[in-house]
């Protein structure tokens, strides 16, 4: 009798996992579509509890190819904008360089006539346009990444509560599709700031940020924050926790805001800092000349350009010497003394334009101007790759943990009827026991 | 290795992109002809077209002054034949004057003639460009070079454009040429036959004679030059023509689109989307829930 009694016990346990097994079963098949899930499996028959099926070491990879794809993808994104800023939307500084030697140039053939002196200053207003434009758009390449570090912070903010929360609920219950939240949240977190997640031996996360600054310690959460430079109006990312602040701006080098730091600091600050050089030394080298020769009054010593002090900022500052702008016959294209006719003015002018007097005698102006494009250019093109590799590297490892821990809608259907039958035939099972109790018990 | 439904499903909707993408990037070269529309699809042959569309700029730039100033050479061509054409009839009206068959009234006559013809001259002389600019005038080139006496008042300044390989060329001739520095002064001479004529002064218009046979060699001599340089100009047009062909052509090549290969392309990324429709459809059916 003891021996039915125990038959009936287990009967009764197989039911208990079988039904639990249905249970995970149509938890997984709800969830096959829902992101960051990890499908589960009964994890103790006798409790019938669940677990997920994942890799930590999987979860890491994830987590990392993520951050860069987020990084590389951003910066991309960054510096297609800054291209089309630079040489989209007519022709760029380098075409408007070669305008204006053009006009020169036609202008050595007629200097006294007026069309071909106003097609110069046409050239030159051009130009100076031209380069006023394309630092605007490089200036303002810059504002906008320093709004979406802003964003990005608050956001990262608010994931890393969330993150903290969810080790509050992992902690609490050890539910698994927290654990499941939780990396999803680590994710997303490394999408915004690159850093890296790790579970400790409390079974809790830690997400540290790039040089070491902890932004989430167990169910603590640290705020990722942005404070404006009065000197240069960018913002710099602390990391602030109570009264600590730790500026880590130059350290996150991952995500989306490592991205638009790397824009904001290095990229868009180089082409900046090049259009300044290419509009200073378009001044100086055209005022060295100008300021040689004579306009059709005979007088000599005008610049063509408001001279400009220094080199920053030149490229907003450029601008044509008002009175030459309002009279072109003050175009300086001949010798001094020599008589309106005479052209050696216009011919040093036209000279310039293969002569090295740009970037410190190292380069033509055209040249020079050509550099600022071509480095957002190759810049741009290497991130294209990097967005292209990270993509693919991300891609392999969703098929590693898909492989693992995805749902699968026909193998859990196909466990599904396997587990009816299962619990079918333990319900016979304990029914059968059941009876041969009856009978046993009823013959006493 | 497991695969799911789901990865399979996301699989070949991302093979379906990305051929839908290739289609796309091709289509939209062949529309526009060109490979390169942002400096970033190839920054080598971008920055290799457009350093190319600098130095055109600065070809078309010396191009252009080279066609003005092969027009001005012209103008002056034309004046300076003129010229020739007047000295050479006052030096026969001046042979013809100078015979003793001719009395004081007939001499004066042709000395009203003369006269009328040295006025031509100094219309031909004084001839303006297009843009306003007298062509013997030198540097002095905006006001009229030669007063109603023929007397000279521009200047030996001549002008030089940009030429080929970064040399310049010479590009005009002057009114000093016409001086004695070169010769005779040959407008004072036509004046100055004009009014012995008409005063019927036989020594100097005998005295002119040699001097009016210097000025018509003095002309074409003149004239010689400016149409070596006219030539010289007409050929850096021809040899800048071929220059800019050749620019045309290398742009051309870094930025624009091989018809061939891009329908090629086309071609074979048109099969591929359709591969790729045809085996997510598949995977959709399979997937599909039974009814």
């Amino acid at each position: 009798m003891s021996d039915l009694l125990s038959l009936l016990s287990v009967g009764s346990s197989a039911m208990m996992a079988t039904n639990a097994s249905i249970s995970i079963t149509a938890n997984n098949v709800a969830n096959a579509n829902t992101d960051g899930y990890s499908r589960q499996v009964v994890g103790d028959t006798r409790t019938g509890s669940a677990v997920r099926v994942q890799d930590s070491l999987l979860n890491g990879q994830i987590q990392t190819a993520a951050g860069s794809l987020a990084m590389s993808q951003a910066f991309s994104d960054a510096l297609a904008s800054l291209e089309t800023g630079m040489s989209g939307g007519g022709a760029t500084v380098d075409e408007q360089i070669g305008n204006l030697f053009s006009k020169v140039g036609q202008a050595a053939a007629a200097p006294t006539d007026s069309a071909s002196r106003d097609a110069v200053m046409a050239a030159a207003r051009a130009l100076v346009s031209g380069i006023q434009t394309r630092a605007a758009s490089t200036a303002q390449a810059r504002k906008d990444a320093n709004t979406r570090i802003g964003d990005n912070a608050a956001q990262a903010t608010a994931l890393a509560k969330q993150l903290a929360a969810a080790n509050t609920a992992v902690a609490k219950s050890g539910d698994p599709a927290a654990r499941d939240r939780r990396d999803l949240v680590a994710k997303q977190l490394g999408q915004l700031t690159g850093g890296q997640a790790r579970i400790d031996k409390d079974g809790l996360m830690r997400f540290t940020l790039d040089g070491g600054a902890v932004l989430v310690d167990g169910t603590h959460a640290a705020t990722l924050a942005t404070t404006t430079s009065p000197s240069t109006g960018l913002s710099k990312v602390e990391v602030v926790d109570g009264p600590t602040r730790r500026d880590v701006t130059a350290q996150i080098g991952g995500g989306k805001i490592g991205a638009d730091l790397k824009f904001r600091d290095q990229t868009a600050a180089q082409a900046a800092t090049k259009l300044d050089q290419v509009a200073f030394d378009v001044t100086s080298s055209f005022n060295a000349v100008h300021s040689a020769n004579a306009g059709l009054d005979g007088v000599t010593g005008r610049n063509l350009f408001t001279p400009l002090a220094q080199v920053a900022g030149a490229a907003s500052s450029i601008a044509i010497d008002p009175a030459i702008n309002a009279d072109s016959k003050l175009l300086a294209l001949a010798a001094p003394g020599a008589g309106p006719g005479d052209n050696t003015g216009a011919l040093a002018l036209f000279a310039l334009g293969t002569q090295k007097v740009a970037s410190g005698g190292t380069a033509t102006l055209g040249d020079a101007a050509l550099d600022v494009v071509s480095g957002v250019a190759f810049a741009g093109s290497d991130a294209k790759g990097d967005v292209t590799r990270d993509s693919l590297v991300s891609d392999h490892l969703a098929g590693l943990r898909d492989s693992l821990a995805g749902v699968d809608t026909q193998e859990e259907l196909t466990n599904l009827a396997r587990f009816e039958h299962a619990s079918s035939a333990m319900t016979k099972v304990v029914s059968t026991i059941d009876g041969m109790l009856g009978s046993l018990i009823s013959s006493l | 290795m497991r695969v799911t439904g789901n990865r399979l499903i996301d699989l070949s909707s991302a093979s379906t992109s990305k051929a839908q993408s290739a289609v796309g990037t091709v289509s939209a070269q062949l529309t526009s002809g060109l490979r390169v529309t942002t400096p970033s699809d190839d920054p080598a042959a971008w920055l290799a077209a457009q350093r190319t569309k600098l130095r055109q700029a600065m070809s078309q730039g010396s191009g252009a002054a080279v066609a003005t100033s092969r027009d001005r050479l012209g103008i002056t061509d034309n004046s300076l034949a003129s010229l020739g054409d007047v000295v050479s009839q006052i030096r026969t009206l001046a042979v013809q004057g100078s015979s003793d068959t001719y009395n004081a009234d007939n001499r004066a006559g042709l000395g009203a003639e003369v006269h009328g013809l040295f006025l031509a001259a100094l219309d031909s002389v004084n001839a303006q460009s297009n843009d306003g600019e007298y062509v013997l005038g030198g540097n002095q080139s905006l006001a009229a070079p030669f007063d109603a006496a023929g007397v000279y008042h521009g200047d030996a300044g001549t002008r030089a454009v940009p030429g080929n390989g970064g040399l310049t060329t010479d590009v005009t001739l002057t009114g000093a040429s016409l001086t004695a520095a070169n010769g005779v002064d040959v407008m004072p001479l036509l004046a100055r036959v004009a009014t012995a004529m008409s005063a019927n002064d036989m020594p100097t218009l005998l005295a002119a004679l040699p001097d009016l046979d210097t000025a018509v060699k003095q002309i074409s001599l003149t004239r010689s030059k400016g149409g070596a340089a006219m030539n010289a100009l007409d050929q850096t047009t021809a040899a800048r023509g071929v220059l800019e062909q050749d620019m045309t052509a290398a742009i051309a090549r870094y930025t624009e689109v091989d018809s061939v290969t891009a329908a090629s392309d086309l071609a074979k990324a048109s099969q591929s989307l359709e591969l790729s429709r045809a085996v997510t459809s598949h995977i959709l059916q399979v997937l599909a829930p039974s009814p």
